[in-house]
């Protein structure tokens, strides 16, 4: 068969964006065609994608397209090169997807903001600077994407002039994440020194097996960069302070796909340029550094009173899930952690529109003000639910079969090297999950359920233009996690060969037998092999979960006590206390939900909170002090 | 003369990231951004630098292969940086003046409403 009309498909789907973004604006303030603009952009460039599933992922064939036709002579890649392998499909269709679904919520979404105008012009330059990333094949354009995404999303975030917030959040954002972007520009400055080429494949045939200082220095420099741009660890506050400002479309944008560059980046920079993931001391620091974004974000977590903060913070936990996965280099681990991308873009993408949808309905996202709202707005109420139980890993959505999988990497790899410390990171990684039901247990009690304040009573629920992309996302939800066997042959298999196949990527772009000429050692760094162990069938949890959920509906209704009053039984022991008038109900606020927990780890939470202490200079201190302990590392044990 | 490039490469590096995180004026704080950028710049050139080549201008006769001449391509890595650079410090520059309006103050350790 041949493959030749398809590679033209990759670099449409980048440009589209762009000339997207740039006839919305010519458009300026017609709204409807404005939408129909930017809609068919966002809905051709999924198709286009999608079109590549087939020779990309099924029959593994990896793309490749060199700008203005300029192929590589005697060996040296002297052209720009588009490279679409099953692991940059992988993530450009995820991120297609989620551009797509937040594009037709926003929609609606924005006609509450005053600048409607410009808003597309920055959402599609930050969709076609994510795909250019994800597409690329050379070092120096991922770099300039990654500005143009930047710039776009700090843009977004100063966005919304009615919230008094926004402006700071945006300066933190771009201050902070400029160190990233430093290091990113000068680890390529240092790379294009050693190997005198920015062809990602070039790269990755000349470089691994030559480590010397520069290009530890300049593998230290990339990976904190990427890091930087994935908020792992020590840069988490700005990723919070984006989130609550943005508004939450771009929230779903930044959590679920501007985070995914960064993790992308980080593969491709330790798995391929640099094959550095086989050696076992950048392994600990991956599993390290993403053990420590999942429980430090989860216990920031916890301590916060705004829904989008809030979930910014998991959002983080999360993407330490996916890091832990990809540090372990085992089969499992990187399917796993591949998994787990795909299903943190679906459910933080629904609970992001979800607290877009209730301050759309209610004008604030502040979790002690809300309450009870699931009478108001059944389904986003229902959507909810769907979300937080996927993100809390129960059977049978989909969170549970990553965190399964990642569980199980991590258990095997313990048993492997026979290492108390990845046993450990089993255990992180549980506790995590449990906190995180615990969190979502306070946000469903104190947004959805409990007593409806008074100003609410109005709240109607959200506008079908606005469920829709929700339903579409939770049913994604379901789907993923209803059929991991599936997912795991078409999608992830592929995806996670692909990690590991580094000499098919260099033949792709440099010619067959090209890495067989230049690189000293090209096996695999681990076997691609995904096996379970022990055996859970998600269709018979579906069918549990149906049982239990009829029967709470059969017994609520079957109760004769009427919705929505709260009858309290007269206490004559404390009727002494008060002058004998009626008990009133009032409502558990969410912070006081755990009250003993946090009480009891008040010391560590109280440190924490006064750590994030908002001041940009210390964000910074932080960031170059990850910058400074990563590179240490590295020279020491490289 | 080209480890005085790489020095001053790195110290001009340096010096921004030091701006960056004690200075408490916000226009430091971008101001030390400017720094790090520059501090790139003079490291990419540097890095394409050829001691005694030409200006890498040619036409297609004239191109032999005992030419000597610096490497272009980190040149024109060094246009795109510069031209990135005056975007961020343009677009910081405009959240600091709003920031100004609204918070009255441009010390870093007042704009902190985003904490905990």
């Amino acid at each position: 068969m041949n493959y030749d009309i398809y590679s033209h498909f990759p670099v449409l789907a980048v440009m589209l964006y762009f000339v997207g973004a740039f006839i919305v604006t010519l458009i300026g303030k017609r709204r409807t065609a404005r939408n129909i603009v930017a809609g068919a952009v966002m809905l051709i460039s999924l198709a286009l994608l999608l079109a590549l599933v087939g020779p990309v992922m099924l029959d593994g064939e990896i793309i490749t397209y060199w700008m203005g036709d300029w192929e590589p002579a005697a060996g040296y890649a002297i052209g720009i090169a588009i490279e679409v392998d099953a692991l940059s499909l992988f993530f450009g269709l995820l991120a297609a997807i989620a551009v797509a679904l937040a594009g037709f919520y926003s929609f609606k979404y924005i006609t509450q903001d005053d600048a409607n105008g410009p808003f597309f012009t920055l959402f599609l330059m930050l969709s076609g600077g994510v795909m250019g990333i994800l597409l690329s094949g050379d070092l120096f354009n991922i770099y300039v994407m990654l500005e143009v995404m930047t710039f776009a999303a700090v843009g977004l975030t100063a966005f919304r002039t009615w919230n008094p917030n926004a402006r700071e959040a945006a300066f933190k954002y771009l201050v902070v994440g400029s160190i990233g972007s430093s290091c990113i520009l000068l680890g390529i400055a240092l790379v294009y020194a050693q190997c005198h080429t920015l062809n990602l494949a070039q790269i990755s045939a000349i470089l691994p097996g030559n480590l010397n200082p520069t290009t530890i220095l300049a593998f230290a420099l990339l990976f904190a960069g990427f890091g930087c741009k994935s908020f792992m660890f020590p840069f988490q506050p700005i990723a919070a302070d984006a989130h609550g400002a943005a508004p939450s479309s771009v929230s779903v944008l930044i959590s679920g796909v501007f985070t995914k560059t960064g993790v992308y980046g980080i593969i491709r920079v330790s798995y391929f340029l640099f094959r550095t993931m086989g050696l076992t001391s950048i392994q600990t620091m991956v599993v390290f550094i993403g053990c420590l974004s999942m429980f430090v974000c989860v216990t920031m977590a916890l301590n916060q009173h705004d829904f989008k903060r809030l979930l910014a913070f998991h959002s983080i936990s999360q993407i330490g899930y996916i890091l832990t996965a990809l540090g372990l280099c085992t089969g499992i681990g990187i399917a796993g952690g591949l998994y787990h991308a795909i299903n943190h873009t679906l459910f933080k993408g629904l609970l992001f529109l979800v607290a877009g949808s209730v301050l759309y309905g209610t004008g604030t996202t502040y979790l002690e003000k809300l309450g009870g709202l699931a009478r108001k707005m059944p389904q986003t109420a229902a959507l909810f639910m769907i979300g937080a139980l996927s993100i809390s890993g129960i059977p049978p959505f989909n969170g549970f079969a990553s965190k399964w999988m990642i569980y199980q990497a991590t258990f095997e790899k313990a048993a492997e090297t026979g290492s108390i410390g990845y046993a450990l990171v089993t255990v992180v990684c549980v506790v995590t999950s449990v906190l995180t039901l615990a969190s979502f247990v306070k946000v469903g009690q104190s947004v959805f359920f409990g007593q409806l304040p008074l100003e609410y009573e109005n709240v109607r629920e959200t506008p079908l233009s606005m469920r829709i992309p929700m339903w579409i996302m939770a049913a994604l939800c379901v789907i993923t996690g209803l059929f991991p066997e599936q997912m795991i042959q078409y999608v992830i298999g592929p995806a996670s060969a692909a990690v590991l196949n580094v000499p098919a990527y260099i033949d792709s772009a440099m010619g067959a037998g090209y890495a067989a000429l230049t690189m000293a050692d090209y096996s695999y760094l681990a076997e691609p092999v995904i096996s379970f162990i022990g055996f859970w069938d998600p269709v018979s949890w579906l069918v549990l979960f149906a049982i239990v959920m009829c029967a709470i509906t059969l017994a609520s209704l079957m109760g004769k006590r009427s919705r929505g009053a709260v009858t309290l039984a007269d206490d004559e022991r404390h009727a002494v206390f008060f002058g004998g008038e009626a008990a009133e109900y009032s409502h558990v606020a969410g912070a006081d939900l755990f009250w003993g927990f946090k009480h009891n780890l008040r010391g560590y939470l109280g440190f924490m909170s006064r750590a994030h202490s908002g001041v940009t200079n210390d964000y910074v201190i932080w960031g170059v002090c990850a910058l400074a302990v990563i590179t240490a590392y590295c020279f020491i044990f490289i | 003369m080209m480890l005085a490039n790489y020095i001053g490469a790195v110290a001009l590096f340096v010096i921004g990231f030091y701006a960056m995180m004690v200075k408490h004026n916000i226009i430091q704080i971008v101001i030390g951004m400017g720094l790090t950028d520059y501090g790139l710049n003079l490291m990419i050139v540097s890095i394409g630098f050829n001691e005694g080549g030409t200006a890498p201008i040619y036409t297609f006769g004239e191109l032999t292969s005992g030419m000597y001449f610096v490497d272009p391509i980190p040149q024109a890595l060094t246009l795109t940086s510069i031209v990135i650079g005056a975007c961020v410090t343009a677009m910081a520059m405009a959240l600091c003046i709003r920031l100004y309006k609204e918070y009255g103050t441009l010390d870093a350790r007042d704009i902190r409403r985003l904490h905990g």
